[in-house]
């Protein structure tokens, strides 16, 4: 398949060039025509804060070879990034290495983060908006639609996007371990650091009952609850509070502990000691470690969160083997869709087809035909009708040596969607 | 037949047990499709087998021990399969029905057939006694269960190891409830065992003692389980504590059930 990708990633643009070329849906959409128009005769386009890959079948009049490094000058000079990014930081793949490395993407194995669960919907964003500028075609929207599916089994059929990999949704998930309804609990964050006020997000995504905040400065707890929801908590009040909420995410400056282990006693004890979890992510820590041997409470600092990040990102990396399959299975089956459109076995399958249909439609009606002659005769006629519908578009399938592939393959393709000779092939396969 | 499924049963209680185990621990693909038909395939052949030993020796499979422990191991296994199906919760299997092996395996080895039984064995009474008994250490051998797994995630959560039990356990919460209303039914039923007992048994039997080693062990279980309800509702217990309580009534009706039996003499022997 003479398929082309060209892009830039995480593994070779820092940050500062990938933002650069980052396309937002509405650049897409201009871009999208003109790219095809150009260079190919379909495509889409991949952008994500990781990456912005362009996908093509190039058009006959561009011959087999793309111009790599037109496409790709064409991105640079769409985002008017000639300053940031160069021909270096740009990649190019070709056939089947093309296609492997799309299901790679698709699957969350070529992420940054291994087992990237926003890059299905991305994948598909960018699909949707080239089915909508009307940019892709039979084989596009079919390696797409395989795209899907194998990114679709690899979170399925393997646990390569399970765990959380960030501090803040560690910190939930861990929430989700020792509760069994976070609707039904509060929580109180004390304190506006960046992954405290994330890790708040993250619990009010998650449905959290209730959420209080408290800071020294109250305009800057008001903020927060401006924007996640929730209500304001008095600072000089905040221990009172940890006896109604069930997590506590602390994030004060302190050079010091803040809570004190004999604290905390005593809030269990008015608790009645239901179990109380507290995420410390405080820089020096806001709570005193030993306050963890209490019964019924739970306290995690940033060790403990890294701790699972960590292991979930060893996890993840560990299943790739498995992803590789699924992906091996996924280019199986795309080639086996794609060789279906050679001219010789189209060729099989039309007559086969017709002929099963004959022998149907004699099988039927050969008792209406008394004698041994006129049943010979009604085979004979029969053939002779087959042959004489299937010569034309045999003839036409075996000519036209002087098109581009692409262009008999879709030929090809129509045949085989006009007489539902795909779902035979699926059946026999 | 008998002798065969007799000594089939731990085989395949310990094939399912390590089923599960697999599934849980290596995350197998084939353990975890398999293991659900595998434990519903041990249930159906421990149900002939008891409906096997009901025919062949004309009674219900209540008249010793060991034909009790076998029964238990066939409840375990049932009421975990219908939990694991009702609840979607299919990773705890291991932890459970680890139980039903074990139980079995004692019933296998100690098992006697008893062709005469006593006519007192054929009361209505005794029936509803032996079921109430046997239902309800069915349910706080699961409570047991559920209450083993919450110990094991609550110390792993506490020491920071978020290993294979971290990822697969239910949480805390969900693990705490599951033993709660194991417990509630388990104490009910064992309440209705011990009234029937009491009111019944001191006029069945001539040898009848207050002294019996298994009634003292069922009370004090009784007792255990009563203490640990009422301290989660008055006193506010939650958690490990109530955890402890319902594994050490677990390990005391374990020993009231074979200890006693096979070590001392009661008029709770029925052979």
């Amino acid at each position: 398949m003479n398929l082309v990708s060209i892009g830039i990633n995480h593994r070779t643009a820092p940050l500062e060039v990938r933002e650069k070329m980052w396309f937002s849906a509405d650049e897409m959409r201009s871009i999208l025509p003109t790219i095809r128009d150009r260079w190919f005769s379909e495509c889409f386009l991949i952008s994500t804060c990781n990456r912005t890959e362009i996908y093509g079948i190039p058009s006959a009049a561009n011959g087999t070879l793309p111009a790599v490094d037109n496409v790709g000058q064409y991105l640079i000079d769409a985002k008017s990034a000639r300053s940031f990014v160069n021909k270096h930081h740009l990649y190019s793949m070709h056939s089947a290495f093309a296609v492997s490395h799309l299901f790679r993407v698709a699957s969350g194995v070529d992420s940054m983060v291994v087992g990237d669960v926003q890059i299905l919907s991305q994948l598909k964003e960018g699909f949707n908006l080239a089915q909508e500028q009307r940019t892709i075609g039979i084989f596009l929207n079919r390696l797409a639609q395989s795209a899907y599916r194998v990114g679709k089994r690899a979170r399925t059929e393997s646990t390569i996007g399970e765990g959380a990999v960030s501090i803040s949704y560690a910190a939930v998930e861990l929430a989700g371990k020792i509760f069994e309804n976070l609707s039904k609990k509060s929580a109180l964050l004390v304190g506006a650091g960046e992954t405290g006020e994330l890790t708040a997000r993250h619990l009010t995504g998650k449905g959290i009952g209730r959420l209080f905040v408290t800071n020294r400065t109250r305009s800057k707890a008001e903020e927060l609850v401006a924007s996640l929801g929730g209500s304001v908590s008095d600072f000089d009040q905040w221990t009172t509070t940890m006896n109604e909420v069930d997590i506590v995410i602390s994030s004060v400056e302190s050079p010091q502990p803040i809570i004190m282990a004999s604290q905390l006693a005593n809030v269990m004890r008015k608790r009645s000691n239901r179990p109380l979890f507290i995420i410390d992510i405080g820089v020096p820590r806001n709570v005193e470690p030993s306050a963890n041997a209490i019964e019924n409470i739970f306290l995690h600092d940033l060790d403990a969160l890294n701790g699972i990040v960590d292991q979930n990102l060893d996890k993840r990396k560990s299943e790739i083997p498995r992803v590789n399959g699924i992906i091996l299975e996924g280019l199986k089956e795309f080639y086996g869709w794609y060789s279906s459109l050679e001219v010789t076995p189209t060729i099989a399958d039309l007559h086969n087809h017709f002929e099963e249909i004959r022998q149907n439609e004699v099988t039927k009606n050969a008792n209406r035909f008394s004698s041994a002659n006129d049943r010979e005769l009604l085979e004979l006629v029969t053939k002779r009708i087959v042959n004489k519908l299937l010569h034309v578009p045999t003839t036409m399938l075996k000519n036209g040596h002087e098109e581009s592939d692409e262009i008999k393959r879709k030929r090809i393709h129509i045949l085989r969607a006009l007489f539902g000779l795909n779902k035979d092939a699926d059946k026999h396969s | 037949m008998i002798d065969i499924l007799n000594g089939a049963l731990p085989l395949l209680y310990a094939g399912t047990v390590w089923l599960y185990a697999r599934a849980f621990f290596s995350d197998a693909p084939v353990a975890k499709k398999i293991k659900t038909p595998v434990l519903i395939g041990t249930a159906i052949a421990h149900a002939g087998y008891l409906l096997l030993r009901t025919l062949t020796f004309q009674h219900p499979p209540i008249t010793t021990t060991s034909e009790i422990m076998s029964l238990i191991a066939f409840c375990v296994a049932v009421a975990y399969a219908v939990t694991e199906i009702l609840t979607k919760v299919k990773n705890t299997g291991y932890f459970i029905l680890i139980l039903s092996f074990f139980f079995q395996v004692v019933s296998t080895f100690f098992i006697q057939d008893l062709h005469e039984v006593k006519p007192i064995l054929r009361s209505n009474l005794l029936g509803i006694h032996v079921s109430a008994a046997l239902l309800g250490y069915t349910a706080i051998s699961i409570s047991a269960g559920y209450g083993f797994l919450y110990l094991m995630l609550y110390h792993n959560i506490k020491s920071n190891r978020f290993g294979v039990l971290y990822a697969k356990l239910p949480n805390l919460e969900t693990l705490e409830r599951m033993s709660f209303v194991s417990t509630v039914l388990g104490f009910f039923l064992i309440t209705i065992a011990i009234i029937i007992g009491f009111v019944w048994l001191p006029k069945a039997y001539e040898s009848f003692s207050y002294f019996d080693g298994k009634l003292i062990g069922t009370l004090v279980v009784w007792g255990l389980y009563g203490i640990g309800l009422v301290a989660k509702r008055m006193l506010g217990w939650q958690g490990r504590k109530i955890m402890i309580l319902s594994l050490t009534g677990f390990v005391i009706s374990v020993f009231s059930l074979t200890a006693i039996n096979l070590f001392f003499s009661s008029f709770h022997n029925f052979y």
